[in-house]
């Protein structure tokens, strides 16, 4: 019983790259709109309605682009009105709606990407690759918080010694300059110590193994392996030309083959994995619970 | 079975004249646990590191350090990485990795270990500490208690059969200091690991230990069990001011007999061999001047608007030309006052006055001109420059006028000086603004019994020039030695003041340890010097 962000972070990978891949390199509008929504969908599903902030900024930047597109290009056949001697035309501002949808769609997905992958999933699949990276990486993200708390404690001790001696923007300048480079030091200083911890618990004695706190389990491989089915299908309709759609110099496109209907099918039920994985896992622990 | 031998052991560092470490001599049996005392730059930290291949510094070496039997240079790397633990003072640098889990991990990682036999030797060792709680969490959010059990529990997954530790307790406050000794007792008893641990503070690790080795100049001046120790070097007052307070009650007092290490026989040793007749020494009434240098009146704060109050309601008054002094334990918010009372906290609530005047209304940074400085708790957050000299031509500091000196370092880069030397600095560069007000957080922190002493007159003689301290620590023993009034900081207020004597008497917990000792024996003896003046004054008991 886990939910869809509990699985194998490699499963859950490989699914968010086939769905953001499909999005990125077709462009057909269909594909465009469940991709938006379902993101939308998912990031709401995942982290209920409380972030109004984000969704303000994603749909924000929709609007943008949407109508940024028709004002710049003036490309297509169906003039609408003219602005400026410059005609806006209906070819543009759908073109505009779908790259808005196909960029803010991208965008959600891998706000529940970021949410998804915490560093430990990041070093797991790094480590799967090699164990040395993934140390390195997971020394980085411990230096980065390091860094900007050292640098605060400096600047904040300095304040209180009297360093900053007017309340303007260069003194300013020149005690966080002064602060930045004696945070230079200090991290080389502190870098000799963590070298030798490292050397005394044997780093470079041996080749190196890697704790893996997460494996594969049927679930996993059934996630795994239907991603790949339904973006193997998606992607050779999306390749071979049955889902091609052109919006200039004016709208053309045949209705799709069984090839093409085939890849939206598949792309569609792609986006509804996760979506089917929580709603199994809620029911059943309804059920379950019950049994309590 | 003999874990660890020495034999004639001399180390010279390149370019240096003199040996670090001079013909020591010594020999570990299984399952002990020996401590090494010295004062700072006596060699401990050499010799220390000499046992641990890996981190064998470089120079001249003579001699022969054996490890069960097999002299340390032909050991396998596995052998070598694994079977030998060190512990290092700082337990924030000595952690690599940012997870608790990956920290633990490591080690065996290094080593090639399986993935199932890692995750089986951690659980085993996370449980065994009880640190499964925190398994996930990043290593930041650890206390420094915390992160320095970490870096044991680390350490011993590898499973070595000799554990060094070099000052592992420095940097942590004496509550999570206790905690760490006595784990280190339960590993040597439990399991029989030998145990090598260089410190300072001896109060607690002493009594517990089988072997005192002391080093004074790079050579081995004792090796033997603690008491015979302190018997041996009952005259060495600059080796003994750091032992526990009972041993130099009986070394001051010229004690025959077993030497007293704990509280409990430190009582016993007082009740036997001298009368309580005069129970208290005269009190030197406290008296002030009418003028708070700083002043808290209902002061609230909090670091995030859904957070807890970590000030809640702080009332507080300090007079102009007091050395003053907070303790309080881990958490209580003592810090978070000293920063609201410098202005790099806003309180939310309340008002915090310097001198009668407003906080706020010290415009443009006067506040910082020579009125009120605030030194840090970490004091390499002080240093900004190459050199010392540069350091003080920095801030125009004039050496001449300190109260102490320090011209024999102003070529050396700070980060290279020791605790004591690197405070002595920061307080010079912060007494260059000419503070009225001096707040100090934490000043003892990692400092050795002969450098608090110095640290305590130098604050002696900056009360003669009328400056007001502040100071913020959990040392009780220094709080004592030098307050003129001392508070306790409990849940983000203040919940006890009073003049020393008082204040610690009226403790039965937090106390020094000489109040512990004395009680219902003597009124208000709270420091060593009271305790021996009132038993020669009692004088000795007929036998």
């Amino acid at each position: 019983m886990r939910s869809f962000s509990d699985y194998n972070p490699i499963a859950v990978t490989v699914w968010f790259f086939s769905v953001t891949g499909i999005a990125m390199f077709s462009s057909y509008p269909l594909i465009m709109l469940m991709s938006l929504l379902g993101g939308a969908a998912f990031f709401i599903l995942r982290s209920g309605l409380s972030r109004g902030k984000e969704h303000l900024f994603f749909w924000g930047l929709f609007l943008i682009l949407a109508l940024a597109n028709p004002l710049i290009s003036h490309n297509g056949k169906t003039v609408l009105f003219v602005m400026d001697h410059n005609p806006v035309t209906l070819e543009a501002a759908l073109y505009g709606l779908n790259s808005a949808a196909m960029i803010v769609g991208v965008l959600y997905w891998f706000r529940s990407f970021t949410q998804i992958m915490t560093s430990e999933k990041l070093l797991y699949i790094t480590g799967a690759l090699s164990p040395k990276l993934s140390l390195i990486l997971s020394m980085a993200l411990r230096f980065v918080p390091l860094f900007s708390r050292q640098s605060a404690k400096i600047n904040s001790a300095q304040k209180a010694m009297g360093l900053y001696k007017d309340d303007n923007i260069i003194d300013d300048i020149k005690g966080k300059s002064r602060g930045f480079s004696i945070l230079v030091t200090w991290a080389l200083e502190n870098g000799i110590i963590t070298a030798d911890s490292m050397e005394a618990r044997g780093f470079g004695t041996h080749r190196r193994t890697q704790l893996r706190r997460f494996g594969f389990r049927a679930a996993d491989i059934a996630l795994l392996a239907a991603s790949l089915v339904l973006l193997g299908i998606a992607a050779a309709a999306a390749g071979s030309g049955s889902l091609d759609f052109s919006f200039y110099p004016t709208i053309s496109a045949e209705a799709p083959d069984k090839l093409g209907k085939a890849g939206l099918i598949a792309y569609g039920a792609l986006i509804m994995l996760p979506i089917i994985i929580e709603t199994e896992v809620s029911l059943r622990w309804k059920f379950l619970r019950s049994g309590i | 079975m003999e874990i660890l031998a020495v034999r004639d052991l001399t180390f010279t560092y390149p370019k240096c004249s003199s040996p670090a470490v001079k013909n020591v001599s010594f020999s570990l049996e299984r399952g002990e646990f020996a401590v090494l005392c010295g004062a700072t730059g006596s060699g401990k930290s050499t010799l220390l590191r000499m046992l641990k291949r890996e981190l064998t510094p470089v120079g001249d070496m003579s001699g022969i350090i054996a490890f069960c039997g097999a002299p340390l240079a032909e050991l396998d790397y596995m052998t070598a990485a694994s079977a030998i633990g060190f512990v290092m003072q700082d337990p924030e640098q000595q952690t690599v990795t940012d997870k608790v889990w990956h920290e633990l991990a490591f080690g065996l990682e290094n080593l090639g270990t399986p993935p199932d036999e890692i995750s089986r030797r951690i659980a085993e060792m996370a449980s065994y500490f009880g640190i499964g709680e925190w398994y996930d969490k990043d290593v930041s959010e650890l206390s420094g208690g915390q992160k320095q059990l970490l870096n044991l529990a680390s350490v011993l997954v590898m499973q070595p059969q000799l554990l060094i530790l070099d000052e592992p307790t420095a940097q942590l406050d004496p509550i999570a200091s206790a905690d760490f000794i006595a784990t280190l007792k339960r590993l040597c008893s439990d399991f029989s690991i030998t145990i090598v641990i260089a410190e300072h503070r001896l109060e607690e690790v002493v009594p517990l230990c089988d072997r005192l080795l002391v080093m004074e100049k790079g050579a081995l001046i004792a090796d033997a069990p603690p008491r015979d120790v302190i018997a041996k070097l009952k005259e060495r007052k600059d080796i003994l001011c750091g032992m526990p307070a009972a041993a130099r009650l009986y070394a001051e007092l010229g004690g025959s007999g077993l030497c007293p290490l704990t509280v409990r026989e430190g009582r016993s040793f007082i009740e036997n061999s001298f009368g309580n007749t005069t129970r208290g020494l005269p009190q030197a009434s406290c008296s002030h001047s009418g003028e708070a240098a700083l002043e808290f009146k209902n002061v609230y704060f909090r670091y995030e608007r859904n957070d807890r109050d970590i000030l809640s309601g702080l009332n507080l008054k300090i007079y102009c030309g007091e050395l003053f002094c907070i303790l309080g334990g881990n958490g209580s918010g003592k810090t978070t006052a000293l920063s609201a009372a410098a202005g790099l906290l806003k309180a939310y609530s309340g008002s915090i006055k310097i001198f009668g005047k407003k906080l706020k209304e010290y415009r443009n940074r006067s506040l910082y001109r020579e009125c009120l400085a605030m030194l840090p708790q970490d004091v390499q957050t002080v240093f900004l420059k190459s050199t010392v000299r540069e350091e003080l031509d920095e801030c125009g500091a004039d050496i001449t006028e300190l109260p102490y000196d320090i011209s024999h370092l102003m070529d050396k880069h700070p980060y290279d000086l020791s605790g004591g030397e690197q405070q002595l600095i920061s307080l010079a560069k912060v007494l260059a603004a000419k503070p009225k007000l001096l707040l100090l957080d934490e000043p003892t922190k990692g400092l050795d019994a002969s450098a608090k002493l110095n640290i305590i007159s130098i604050l002696r003689s900056l009360r003669d020039r009328e400056i007001t301290v502040v100071t913020v620590t959990h040392d009780v023993e220094f709080a004592a030695a030098f307050a003129d009034r001392c508070a306790m900081f409990f849940a983000g207020s203040i919940v006890g003041i009073g003049a020393p004597n008082e204040f610690f008497a009226g403790n039965s917990f937090y106390t020094t340890a000489v109040s512990r000792m004395t009680r219902g024996c003597f009124d208000n003896a709270v420091t060593l010097e009271d305790a021996v003046k009132l038993c020669s004054l009692n004088g000795r008991k007929e036998r």
